[in-house]
């Protein structure tokens, strides 16, 4: 072969393989929170043996990636919850396609129209509003439309050691544990509970700690019709309501019915340990939990563990803060392929919400959470009502992480009596309003 | 061993005392180090159940495999050097430069510079983040290697510790060199510079380290996870709630990244005391 054919057949080479399949795969920039665990689940493409979040998600990208070969996922993961690095990448025009939003900071962008709105998108390919939960639909809704993808729901659950439950005499006749119908009620079966074991009815993380407090404070204001956020940009925290809660939540503090001083993984710990009837947790742990419930000798296998939603305790409406994560998509011009590519990766993501939903989120489709396979999973019976109680703030509201940062702060203030109920409640208003003036 | 205690025996009460107190402070500082690195050697179902499990077997190596195991780790740990070695070397010639120029040279305004110089010690790096932001992003220098070096340059301290060092050296050196036909360069390296190697290896530690440990400017520049620093690469691959269900994956991480500064030490530990210590009584 002369030089001059070798020459011609390494171009000829290079501008086949240039024009092949492999050269034109579409790119997708995903960026997502929920950590790394490329050692456990880095290749592998089989969701069913996927445990976690971090498992889960790792192996549904991966099995999109091995299904749709001319889609090329690069997948950066970030700190939780990634908003700082993800204002900086909108700030310098470099945001990813496709990012991970909490229900609750989705205004923060899409106020600032940085996000597409994907009513559109999620019609070709078969995704439609009516498929979300109410509890889903109302999260990722800005201003009529959806701005996230969502793939779940949580929120803040009671869950119980029924062996304590049962020494306390708070369990009925049919096994489930008895729970307070009013504030009153709550501070009697503390009290109850208290003497029977000598133990405090609740597990909390009081130290180092907001959101507990703020999730808390809502749900209990929602159940009371308080529509402190009647205007998105104006709060209103110092009212009976309010105060009515925060004086609760300083009783069950003041009369020993609570572990102090926990941060959150000591409660985590204290709950496993049997030193506490009720912990308040999240949705997260109801897998681990119920693991832990099956394992001899533990403190959870004695007498059992139940996971419920918030008792009502008023008379209002039924409902319970939640909040849920999305998938959301930034605005940029795209070609039509990467625009397809994006829907079929959020299509992905609806079809399989139920292998998401075994991370102990609640699903955010209709279609799941009534199916048989996912009422099998373990205390799924109990909890699901949060697809219908489950409420978000106001969508127009922004903010919102630091929103309960402040009122963390001046619960627990006025909790464990550093600071007067109406004092803190004065200064948690005027505190977030001028956060909200300053937008 | 035996003349270890024969000479122990012969100090004063005293020195026995604070011989005492040495290895108190040393237990305290040792401790929770210790205390990290066995929560690294344990399951983290473990932990969760009973931290308590800390102190006793069985142990494992799997946190660090699960560290090693993130894709991207050892480029993290390659930027850190980069950036952090970068940093060290630059910060060091530009601050000695400048220290010469501002303890040995007279040129109109110098004194206003210097204040103004000093002044840049009185601004948080807070204040001028955005701004920088902006200007980097303009740039494009975002998810480069400048992009993370050129923001630490400007290091008024090395500059103040610089002059002050080189104010503190007779001029009578210089003038003889002068008078024995050296340039001002030749001067400032041959005479001068020598005599400042304690202040360059303070400043040369201090820059390293803080670029080593940095943390938020990394988050906003480097966005890329291929030009994560160590500090960033790690924060993200911790999986949420893992100071509860992966405290042993989370201490691995932090042994994993205070390793190659812990492995530096031991190499320049002479070193590094000298220059420390001599920093301070000066």
């Amino acid at each position: 072969m002369t030089l001059r054919k070798l020459f011609l057949a390494t171009i000829s080479a290079a501008t086949v393989m240039m024009a092949s399949p492999s050269f034109a795969a579409t790119e997708l920039q995903v960026q997502r929170f929920f950590g790394a665990c490329d050692a456990d689940f880095g290749k592998n493409t089989d969701v069913s043996k996927a445990v976690g979040e971090c498992g889960i998600i790792t192996s549904l990208i991966n099995k999109f990636a091995a299904d749709n070969p001319d889609i090329k996922v690069n997948v950066t993961t970030v700190e939780w919850p990634g908003y700082d690095q993800l204002t900086a990448q909108f700030a310098s025009g470099d945001a990813p396609d496709i990012v991970t939003i909490h229900e609750s900071a989705l205004s923060d962008y899409q106020s600032k129209g940085l996000l597409l709105p994907l009513d559109d998108l999620l019609k070709t390919v078969g995704v439609t509003p009516d498929q979300f939960t109410d509890a889903a639909k109302e999260g990722a809704t800005k201003d009529g439309k959806i701005y996230g993808l969502p793939i779940d729901n949580w929120t803040m659950l009671y869950h119980i050691n029924m062996d304590l439950f049962k020494k306390a005499g708070l369990v009925n006749a049919d096994g489930t544990p008895i729970l307070p119908k009013s504030p009153e009620e709550v501070l009697a079966q503390a009290e109850q509970f208290k003497q029977k074991t000598g133990k405090p009815y609740f597990v909390q993380n009081l130290a180092n700690e907001t959101a507990l407090f703020t999730r808390n404070l809502y749900t209990y204001l929602f159940q009371q019709n308080s529509d402190f956020f009647a205007d998105p940009k104006k709060v209103k925290f110092n009212t009976p309501e309010a105060k009515k809660v925060v004086e609760m939540y300083k009783a069950i503090y003041d009369k020993d019915y609570t572990t102090k001083n926990l941060d959150y993984a000591g409660a985590i710990n204290a709950f496993l340990a049997g030193e506490g009837g009720v912990q308040l947790n999240g949705t997260w742990v109801v897998g681990d939990y119920n693991a832990q419930s099956e394992k001899p000798g533990t403190a959870l296998n004695k007498g059992g563990y139940a996971v419920y939603p918030y008792p009502q305790l008023f008379s209002g409406a039924k409902a319970q803060y939640a909040d849920g994560h999305t998938w959301a998509v930034s605005k940029k011009d795209r070609s039509p392929e990467q625009t397809a590519a994006i829907g079929k990766f959020l299509k992905f993501f609806a079809d399989n919400d139920f292998e998401w939903s075994r991370t102990g989120h609640l699903p955010a489709y209709k279609a799941v959470i009534e199916s048989p396979k996912f009422k099998a999973l373990p205390h799924r019976d109990t909890i699901s009502a949060i697809a219908t109680l489950g409420k978000p703030l106001p969508s127009a509201v922004q903010r919102q992480f630091a929103i309960q940062d402040i009122v963390g702060e001046e619960m627990s203030a006025a909790i464990s009596g550093q600071k007067p109920v109406d004092k803190a409640l004065a200064d948690m208003e005027s505190r977030v309003n001028e956060l909200l003036a300053n937008l | 061993m035996a003349s270890h205690n024969a000479e122990i025996r012969g100090r004063s009460f005293g020195d026995r005392v604070l011989f005492g107190l040495v290895i108190l402070l040393a237990l305290a500082m040792a401790g929770p180090v210790l205390y990290v690195i066995a929560l690294s050697l344990k399951d983290n179902k473990e932990l969760m159940v009973d931290p308590h499990s800390v102190f006793h077997m069985p142990y494992t190596i799997k946190n660090y495999i699960d560290t090693i195991g993130t894709s991207n780790v050892f480029s993290w740990v390659l930027n850190s050097f980069i950036v952090a070695g970068g940093l060290t070397v630059l910060t060091l010639i530009l601050s000695s430069l400048a220290g010469y120029g501002f303890a040995r040279l007279n040129f109109p305004g110098r004194d206003v510079l210097f204040v103004i110089v000093l002044l840049g010690l009185a601004v948080p790096e807070q204040a001028v983040l955005i701004a920088r932001h902006q200007i980097f992003s303009w740039l494009g220098l975002h998810n480069t290697y400048p992009g993370l070096i050129l923001p630490g340059l400007s290091s008024a301290f090395g500059v103040f510790l610089m002059t002050q060092y080189f104010r503190a050296i007779p001029k009578e050196l210089d003038e003889a060199a002068l008078l024995d036909n050296a340039s001002r360069f030749r001067v400032f390296w041959k005479v001068l510079l020598p005599l400042t190697v304690p202040a360059q290896a303070t400043l040369g530690i201090f820059t390293f380290l803080g670029a080593w440990n940095d943390y938020f400017w990394p988050l906003i520049s480097a966005t890329k996870k291929e030009m994560f620093t160590l500090t960033v690469g790690i924060a993200s691959t911790q999986q949420n709630f893992a100071q509860s269900q992966g405290i042993g994956f989370l201490m691995a991480q932090a042994v994993f990244a205070g390793a190659p500064i812990l492995i530096i030490y031991l190499f320049f530990q002479k070193y590094i005391v000298t220059a420390v210590s001599g920093a301070a009584v000066r």
